[in-house]
């Protein structure tokens, strides 16, 4: 098992490999199996290169939601968490709050106080929340499916349309064209006899003169036997589970030395949990299977899309032999084009036009098992203007959905650089925005329960901060982000318990709060340490009496929205060993609307060490990991333990014609 | 003078040292004389509970086996760890039945009663879905459980059959499971005979009837529709929920003696104190039918129905309602005068859905 790590066979693949490359024509480069592209998190700059001054490649959210937060995730977080999940990394890293049934099992987000429907989970600008749920179970997206993340704050509903009301997750793929040809062979073991393994092929070439390919083959799998020593924790039970994944990633990039670019990118993925899998007759199995296809031309300020995913979910007791069964596709098309309105250097003035249009097709057995089928078109313009100090946009949506009409929502931002000195920038920010959400499928088709008049639901967000770089030595960087925020949504949908859950557009919810960020970096010789410490007050409230009982209910915090959030990441590096010690917590989280019953809250610590050697000529990257260091108790939503103390170990071997 | 203050400080030393001595025994009762509220809780969230009220005045003690035990449940939440399904007391000990929605994780907790302090905790495999619970003898309860259920579409939810799960108080064990009947729910003691039937959903139409004393199954009676023993009346007969139907039997000759057809199942019911009358709701109303009346006649006690539970007090002959305004906020308990004039609302806890009156 272990044969890959032996220095001859190591020696002798790399040849091989560096052989071929010889013959490939790849241009041999060194590369560092520890690159260093720390930041203090949010106010880091965009990743994105611009290949040629005409070509943006930056998605939409990154550039027009001006005047709101948006956090990058740095690329050494992202390989800490190479074989970790999403729901991981975003707990640790931001404050959004996790409803989380077990270990594998399904994960909704609570982003600033909303509920698991107004996150928007984009890849690579399309939406892929589950249409049915209106949601992502982000259970079923392992960080290994993606190459880049940010995460974008607050609603932003006129540039990315529907359920961008909380925020949006934005998972990216990357063109590497470093010409190389390399494969990274990943093994993760882990406490409870879990296990992952990765394999990714990148590749990089000239094609004739005046064209590159850079292509990239991934596919992972990922076994959670979830074999605990234990079965109960301070009396709470854990529940038994077990979860399979795979997954396959195509992403191939064709650019033209003018800036065209031709891409495809593919993401098959596949989930099987299974609860209580020793339990013949009383064992639920979800299997959750999503294929995802996207082509994208960009030329001369014009960008063409054509998206393409389908999303099966079936679940079903026992033996599985007649899952309930749903199954939707989505063909989606975007057109955009960019006007340099002005362009001098010192004022900028970008216009965006776009329009996408949308058909859904979906059958699911709580429909009544006939195929529905609806199309969603989407105009929008994005507009932005740029000054030494200022940085402005305005941009404006309307969307058009079968039966449905959402309202016309407008955003209009502003960032305005208070002071700027070579060591000292400060900036201020505003923005306005409205924002809806088309009501689920769900909502609308399920027989009874749902209502095909529903409104979709209609919010305001506002929000101001401060952000500040400060290079208070040569040595110490600190960067600091206070944000203020408040969402006011109304018609918000509810499956009212009261009226045997059928959904009406009943509540009226108010989500306030404040965000605050700070990250220090202290670098000396081999040394490299740093902080990043984040907190958040997230207050959200439904605000309508709709019946005699809501009165109870109003005013009160929203179910599983912790009102504090806390994250802290220290780390320490010299040369290439890294420390890193990883805490998140929480304030209690309410478990009914009337706040009566509360899950108390949680302080979670992990730590991590990693290591980069070389084995000859190659990489070779080891990190260990304690989670839940102080073997904390925490209790998931169903009353059940989630398990103590664990460990892994992560071996990631790189063999590349560049080394 | 001095020496009576001697006197009394000694008296007073030893009455406290006394005192001490006896702070480890269950002296003070918080959940004495009284009536306790089985919550539910919500499906999915395993949050049930029990409250407490005093019959006079309109307090309540929320959550009492967590107030009770409180290193047992370290996590904000109900601590019961499941949905709370019913709760009697046999000698001096209560018996709360816990059913999770996973499999593998229900069970019965044996409390001190009065005081609620966890004795024992029985768990899977000997408790699996249990359903009721009523008392078989001097130490013994009997716990109906559905078993393990599967997927309702598919036939298997109910297992068949299920089981009557033998508690032997004096140990705190389950000493015995009984095979039942598929979905076997509802149990009546009549002498030394249990009257067995199932829940209305199951199908099975058989009326078991267990020996107390030798817990083995004596007899099983088809009885054309799915029985559900409700009580046993003042005369002595049995009293049977049966679809619309109210059926008494004999339970010695096991003969049928009246059918009272009802518009449709009462849905909740309750008998009177002097065990002559039974409460009922239906039609959005709450009414009383004779345990002689020969028709489906009612007689209405109020103007309203309740979404919860309908309980009559043997003690002060009260009516008790309670009402569930969702499975995510607490309900409330309304108290009624037998004349039928309210008395108080009283928030509990989630899904109150049944009282046991001590």
């Amino acid at each position: 098992m272990h044969k890959l790590f032996y220095p001859f066979i190591v020696k002798k693949q790399t040849l091989r490999w560096w052989v071929l490359g010889l013959f490939s024509g790849f241009i041999s480069s060194q590369e560092n199996g520890f690159a260093q592209t720390d930041s203090s998190g949010m106010a880091q700059r965009s990743p994105i290169v611009s290949l040629s001054a005409v070509t943006v490649r930056a998605i939409a959210p990154e550039r027009f939601l001006v005047g709101q937060k948006i956090q990058h995730i740095d690329s050494v977080t992202l390989r800490q968490f190479q074989f970790g999940s999403l729901i991981d990394l975003l707990s640790l890293n931001t404050p959004i709050a996790f409803k989380n049934y077990g270990p594998g099992q399904l994960a909704t987000v609570a982003f600033r106080g909303t509920s698991a429907n107004h996150t928007a989970v984009l890849w690579n600008g399309i939406n892929i929340n589950q249409p049915n749920l209106g949601l992502t179970d982000f259970s079923t997206l392992p960080m290994a499916g993606f190459d880049k993340l940010a995460v974008q704050y607050g609603s932003s509903a006129s540039v990315v349309g529907s359920g961008a009301v909380g925020g949006s997750i934005l998972l990216g793929s990357n063109a590497d064209w470093q010409q190389k040809f390399s494969v990274t062979l990943g093994q993760q073991f882990a406490s409870f006899h879990n296990n992952q393994t990765q394999a990714n092929v990148r590749y990089a070439t000239a094609l004739g003169q005046n064209w590159q390919l850079s292509g990239k083959i991934f596919a992972y799998r990922n076994k959670y036997n979830n074999i605990y020593p234990y079965t109960e924790r301070q009396r709470y039970f854990l529940e038994p589970s077990t979860t399979a994944q795979y997954g396959f990633v195509q992403d191939l990039y064709f650019l033209h030395k003018s800036g065209k670019q031709f891409s495809v990118n593919a993401w098959l993925s596949d989930n099987d949990l299974i609860i209580t899998p020793l339990d013949t007759i009383a064992r639920e199995r979800t299997r959750t299977q999503s294929a995802r296809l996207l082509a994208t031309y960009e030329a001369n300020r014009l960008t063409i899309r054509l998206g393409w995913i389908r999303d099966v979910l079936d679940y079903g007791k026992g033996n599985f032999y007649a899952p309930s069964h749903t199954e939707t596709e989505r063909l989606i098309s975007r057109v955009e084009r960019e006007f340099p309105l002005v362009s001098t250097p010192s004022r900028q003035l970008t216009l965006r036009i776009g329009g996408e249009w949308s058909h859904y097709r979906t059958r699911t057995d709580g429909y009544g098992g006939q195929l529905i089928q609806e199309d969603r078109e989407d105009l929008y313009a994005l507009m932005r203007f740029q000054t030494a100090r200022w940085l402005l946009s305005a941009n404006i949506r309307q969307a058009f959905v079968t039966r449905f009409n959402p309202p016309i929502t407008p955003s209009f931002g502003a960032e305005y650089q208070v002071v700027q000195r070579d060591r000292f920038i400060l900036t201020a920010k505003g923005s306005i925005s409205r924002n809806y959400r088309v009501p689920t499928l769900n909502e609308r088709y399920w027989i009874e329960l749902g209502d095909p008049n529903l409104r979709p639901e209609s919010g305001v967000n506002m929000e101001t901060g401060l952000a500040a770089k400060v290079t208070l030595s040569d040595n110490i960087a600190l960067t600091t982000e206070l944000t203020a925020y408040h969402n006011r949504v109304d018609n918000w949908t509810y499956w009212n318990p009261a009226k045997e859950y059928h959904v009406e557009n009943l509540q009226l919810v108010v989500a306030r709060g404040l965000e605050f960020n700070t990250g220090l970096v202290y670098t000396q010789n081999q040394w490299r340490t740093g902080i990043r410490l984040g907190y958040a007050y997230t207050r959200s409230s439904q605000e309508r009496v709709y019946d005699n009982y809501a009165q109870d209910v109003v005013g009160k915090q929203l179910p599983y929205v912790p009102i504090h959030t806390g994250t802290a990441n220290a780390w320490m590096q010299r040369g290439t060993i890294r420390l890193t010690v990883q805490a998140q917590a929480n304030s209690r989280r309410y478990f009914t609307a009337d706040n009566s019953q509360f899950l108390k809250g949680n302080t979670l610590v992990n730590l991590l060490l990693e290591h980069s050697v070389k084995l000859g000529p190659v990489p070779v990257r080891v990190q260990g990991t304690i989670n839940n260091l102080f073997d904390a108790l925490v209790v998931g939503v169903k009353q059940n333990a989630l398990p103590g103390r664990n460990g892994t170990i992560n071996l990631i071997v790189n063999f590349s014609s560049a080394n | 003078m001095n020496n009576q203050l001697k006197k009394s400080m000694a008296i007073g030393l030893v009455a406290l040292s006394v005192w001490n001595c006896k702070t480890s025994d269950p002296e003070p009762t918080p959940y004495g004389d009284g009536v306790y509220v089985i919550n539910q809780g919500a499906f999915g969230k395993n949050n049930g509970s029990l409250s407490y009220l005093n019959r006079t005045g309109s307090t309540v003690a929320t959550n009492i086996f967590v107030q009770a035990n409180p290193t047992l449940a370290v996590s904000g939440g109900s601590g019961q760890g499941g949905n709370v399904q019913d709760y009697i007391e046999v000698n001096g000990k209560g018996l709360i039945l816990v059913d999770n929605g996973t499999v593998g994780q229900d069970k019965v907790e044996v409390v001190e009663a009065g005081t609620f302090m966890s004795r024992a905790t029985l768990k899977a495999p000997d408790i699996e879905n249990p359903r009721l619970v009523i008392q078989a003898g001097p130490n013994k309860a009997y716990v109906s459980c559905w078993d393990v259920s599967g997927d309702f579409n598919a036939g298997t939810f109910y297992k068949d059959p299920g089981y009557i799960a033998v508690v032997d108080l004096n140990m705190g064990t389950v000493s015995k499971k009984i095979p039942a009947v598929k979905g076997v729910e509802r149990m009546v003691l009549v002498g030394s005979e249990v009257f067995v039937g199932s829940n209305a959903y199951s199908g099975d139409k058989t009326l078991l009837v267990v020996d107390a004393n030798t817990d083995a199954v004596k007899e099983k009676i088809n009885f054309g529709a799915t029985p559900e023993p409700i009580a046993l009346d003042a005369n002595g007969k049995l009293w049977i929920r049966a679809g619309k139907d109210m059926v008494r039997i004999n339970p010695q000759s096991r003969l049928v003696e009246q059918r009272l057809t009802f518009a449709s199942s009462l849905g909740t019911l309750a008998i009177a104190a002097d065990k002559r009358t039974f409460y009922y709701t239906l039609g959005g109303k709450t009414s009383q039918f004779s345990i002689e009346a020969t028709t489906a006649t009612g007689t209405q006690v109020l103007n309203r129905s309740f979404s919860g539970a309908l309980g009559i007090d043997p003690k002060t002959k009260q009516i008790y309602g309670s009402v569930i305004p969702s499975y995510d906020q607490a309900g409330y308990v309304i108290r009624y005068q037998p004349d039928g004039s309210l008395i108080d609302s009283i928030k509990v806890e989630i899904a109150p859905a049944g009282f046991f009156f001590r």
